[in-house]
């Protein structure tokens, strides 16, 4: 009983740190209308940012400054913000398919470096080791699993908050407005260009923040982590909670890491013994029909915008 | 009953938004009805909605006796509606021979050479200018190779909109002459202008739009001396 | 040195080349960026692999690792991933298009990417395959510049692909069709052009070329589920490179990105191929986004 419980605390852990994901990629995306392709990569650099500074000294890889996991966290948003900044610096002016590759592009290189900067990131086999919340209640697994959903639940209600009264603000307005009639919007005076990238650094610091909690949460980290899979992931969940609605975007996260777990679970106990090490790509492709069900049959997803999410989408296009 | 029959028309690009707000009108073969109106009236949308390119939310479009409004919009040229659009009404990438192919592909493989030939002969300008890119012509070779590629499938009914837009005020005159032709011809041209003087010169009738609705309708001859005209267009709106 | 990086670079380009044809017609007639491009290239692959299996061993010819069965392979796994490509588009990407959200289709495309991948991981596991285990024959063409005998006769059957692709387009009506609606979908309509028909000769197509690519990769390199993946940035960057909607583009911007990445290989380690493609598109999209030959704006 006691393992079930302190097995759900886990669960719903995770389902939250993915939910601070898409409630940053719901700002990039469904307030934005931003197209990153690339959350793997933010996700990834906060991961290793907090590693990086809350680890104990290795040989294995750089950083181990064994600092405070809440100095890890801010690290790694700051990290994340700053590869965004970055990139979208150079890319946000693009239309929004070729937006989606070159953040795609952006990812995929980043996850190249991580593999090959041994020095830096351990290289394959990723870094180990790194501090989890709370370990000194680590042999009593349901209080320690119960803190540990304290604490991602409270960041995962802080993001929330802070998003809610983001969007409501005038400067959410804007941003919606831009997504909608960027012409207009900008004859108003707003510089769309300014908007978009403050819109897309923060969330990119939120899906950096959701790597780090992952990685704090499991203790271990690899390049593995975060291939284009992460990133359909916290897409799918996006896209199933219902764009431009953050409620939407944290409910899609549980439901969607649910749903991923319980088929996991499954494949685990339907499939004979030798299909069973395939079963992780199956799961894909369950995942992967899931999503398509959703864009035909609910494209506004459970909680859509209350507003059509997208005149926006068609014109994207050209 | 008349070749085009158009009734109660309602069309715009978003649902409850219509842009044209119930308009009919009637075109008999070898007649031209000329479309005017100030811009943002609805003319194109009209012309555009005829032509299965935006929905139609209320009325009737009758070609022949035949309702048009099932017939998709690549279906419609076989139906006999011709349509130059007010712009892009050139294939720019493929040269003046292709865009006169793709409008033929439409008829029986004996009717084609023939047909191009014809159109040609009508526009012999494009004859020298086969094997250049169509977006390589000037604006008067261009304007005829729209009207070319319209006519090539023999369409009973010709709807263009404005044919004549930027065109020096001497080709203004040769274009719209080779309309008159074309109705000489025994084809029902609806014509969208802005050159009301040249217009009223070769049209039969004119309908005028304001804001979706007909504002006018009657023989091109009483609106060529009609003061509502002159209010219309010379009284700030737009100069003829 | 420069010998070896173009010959190297030139038939992996070719491979790029043939797998962005499709990617760079359905992006300029669509308007959408297909993430599901490369795998056409690994179920072309994957089906060759099955039918050479099924069509027996026979004698490898002259000096290649590989003989007819594999040819005979190649063609009907051209035309069954001809069909995978217009069934995606027919159960997914039409119902979309339908909705009128371009940039649904492109998280689409990539959800469709990930699953197709994922079952041919599912199916086939991870390890990869070859066609053949003979060692192949290396020739000597020039001093330093060596290539196998699959190298050459795949660069030269990807070339004539792209022939036969390139007169297609500029001489027949289906391809006149195709650069019409690509160019101006509503004035085609017009003319009398089914942009319908034109769509689906372009899934088949597209997919086609793609799986001659993906068999081409698995002769001179290996079958494996991520082959069709790490296409799929060169893809994109050949496609970009050329002018989205150009088919000589997307064949001059694969041999560009191919000679690129192998040039980079001794620079920067053969790990980065990928980035290398990424680079030169990101490159590309900011100094010229129209690409080299002109195609649609970014
Ligand atoms: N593609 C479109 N989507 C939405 N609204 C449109 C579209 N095209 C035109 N409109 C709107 O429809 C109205 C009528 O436009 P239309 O082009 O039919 O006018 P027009 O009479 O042809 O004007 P002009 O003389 O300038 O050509 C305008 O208010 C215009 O903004
Ligand atoms: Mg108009």
């Amino acid at each position: 009983m006691t393992g079930l419980l302190s097995y759900l605390c886990f669960f719903a852990t995770v389902a939250l740190s993915y939910g601070v994901a898409t409630l940053g990629l719901n700002l990039q995306w469904g307030s934005a209308g931003l197209f990153n392709v690339g959350v793997a990569g933010f996700a990834g650099v906060g991961a290793y940012a907090a590693a990086w500074i809350t680890a104990a000294p290795a040989a294995a890889h750089w950083g181990g400054f064994a600092a405070p996991i809440a100095l890890g966290w801010l690290g790694a948003m700051l990290a994340a913000a700053l590869v965004a900044a970055v990139i979208g610096a150079v890319t946000l002016r693009l239309r929004a398919d070729y937006l989606a590759i070159t953040t795609f592009g952006a990812a995929v290189t980043l996850q190249l470096l991580a593999l090959d900067l041994t020095a830096l990131t351990g290289g394959p086999f990723g870094i180990a080791f790194i501090p989890k919340p709370f370990e000194a209640l680590a042999d009593r697994p349901l209080a320690f699993g119960a803190a540990n959903l304290a604490l991602a639940a409270a960041v995962t209600a802080a993001a929330f908050l802070a998003l809610e009264r983001l969007t409501q603000s005038p400067w959410g307005r804007v941003l919606r407005a831009l997504r909608e009639d960027e012409a207009a919007a900008a004859s108003l005076g707003k510089a769309p260009a300014r908007f978009r990238l403050q819109a897309f650094v923060i969330g990119a610091a939120l899906i950096g923040l959701s790597g780090a909690m992952q990685a704090q949460f499991f203790g271990f980290i690899a390049p593995d982590n975060y291939l284009p899979v992460f990133t359909f992931q916290v897409w799918v969940m996006l896209v199933v909670g219902g764009a431009g609605n953050n409620r939407g975007a944290l409910l899609g996260a549980v439901a969607v890491w649910a749903l991923w777990t319980l088929s996991g679970t499954a494949l685990a106990l339907l499939l004979p013994g030798f299909w069973q090490a395939r079963g992780a790509a199956l799961r894909v492709v369950a995942i992967g029909v899931v999503l398509a069900a959703t864009l035909l049959a609910r494209p506004r997803g459970l909680i859509g915008e209350r507003a059509t999410v997208s005149r926006h989408v068609a014109q994207a296009g050209g | 009953m008349s070749l085009l029959e158009v009734r109660d028309l309602v069309a715009g690009y978003e649902p409850g938004l219509p842009i044209v707000r119930g308009v009919g009108f009637a075109l008999d073969a070898g007649e031209i009805l000329v479309l005017l109106g100030p811009n943002g009236a609805g003319k194109s949308t009209l012309a555009r909605a005829v032509a299965g390119l935006v929905p139609v939310a209320e009325g009737t479009v009758m070609l022949g006796g035949g309702s048009l409004l099932a017939v998709p919009a690549h279906r419609r040229i076989g139906a006999g509606l011709g349509f130059v659009p007010q712009s892009g009404n050139v294939f720019a990438a493929l040269t003046v021979a292709e865009n006169l192919a793709i409008a033929a592909a439409v008829l029986p493989r004996a009717a084609r050479a023939g047909r191009i030939a014809a159109a040609l002969a009508l526009f012999p300008d494009l004859a020298a200018a086969r094997g250049r890119a169509a977006g390589l012509l000037s604006g008067g070779q261009r304007q005829m190779l729209a009207i070319a590629r319209a006519l090539i499938p023999a369409p009973r009914v010709m709807a263009l909109d404005e044919p004549s837009a930027g065109l020096a005020p001497k080709l203004v005159g040769t274009v719209l002459a080779k309309l008159r032709e074309i109705a000489a011809g025994g084809v029902a041209v609806l014509l969208v202008e802005q050159n009301v003087r040249a217009a009223l010169a070769v049209a039969d009738r004119a309908m005028v739009l304001v804001e979706g609705r007909v504002a006018h309708a009657g023989t091109a001859a009483a609106l060529r001396d009609d003061p509502r005209v002159a209010a219309l267009y010379l009284g700030g709106v737009r100069a003829a | 040195m420069i010998g070896q990086i173009l010959i190297d670079g030139i038939t992996s380009g070719a491979m790029i080349g043939l797998g962005a044809i499709g990617l760079t017609l359905t992006c300029g007639l669509l308007r959408f960026a297909n993430f599901a491009q490369g795998e056409f290239a690994t179920w072309g692959a994957y089906f060759a692999l099955l039918i050479a299996g099924a069509l027996g061993g026979a004698a490898p010819l002259g000096p290649l690792t590989f003989g007819w069965p594999l040819l005979a392979a190649l063609l009907i796994s051209m035309g069954l991933t001809a069909l995978l490509a217009w069934s995606l588009d027919a159960v997914l990407f039409r119902r979309l298009r339908r909705h009128g959200n371009a940039i649904v289709l492109v998280i689409a495309s990539f959800g469709a990417s990930l699953a197709l991948r994922s079952a041919v991981e599912f199916l086939f596991g991870p390890e990869p395959y070859y066609y053949s285990r003979d060692i192949a024959m290396t020739l000597r063409l020039a001093p330093g510049m060596r290539a196998t005998a699959d190298q050459l006769v795949v660069l030269a059957l990807a070339l004539v692909l792209m022939l036969a692709m390139h007169l297609l387009l500029a001489r027949t009506p289906l391809g006149r069709a195709m650069r019409a609606v690509s160019e101006n979908p509503d004035l085609a309509r017009l003319a009398g052009i089914d942009a319908a028909r034109v769509v689906r000769a372009t899934w088949l197509l597209g997919g086609a070329l793609a799986a001659a690519a993906g068999v081409f990769l698995g002769v001179t390199v290996q079958v494996r589920p991520a082959m069709g993946f790490e296409l799929l940035l060169p893809l994109f960057a050949a496609a970009i490179l050329g002018g989205i909607g150009s088919v000589p583009g997307a064949m001059v911007g694969g041999l560009v990105i191919g000679i690129a990445e192998a040039a980079a290989v001794p620079l920067a380690g053969a790990q980065y191929r990928a980035a290398v493609a990424f680079v030169v598109m990101l490159a590309m999209l900011l100094v010229r986004p129209r690409g080299l030959f002109g195609g649609r704006a970014a």
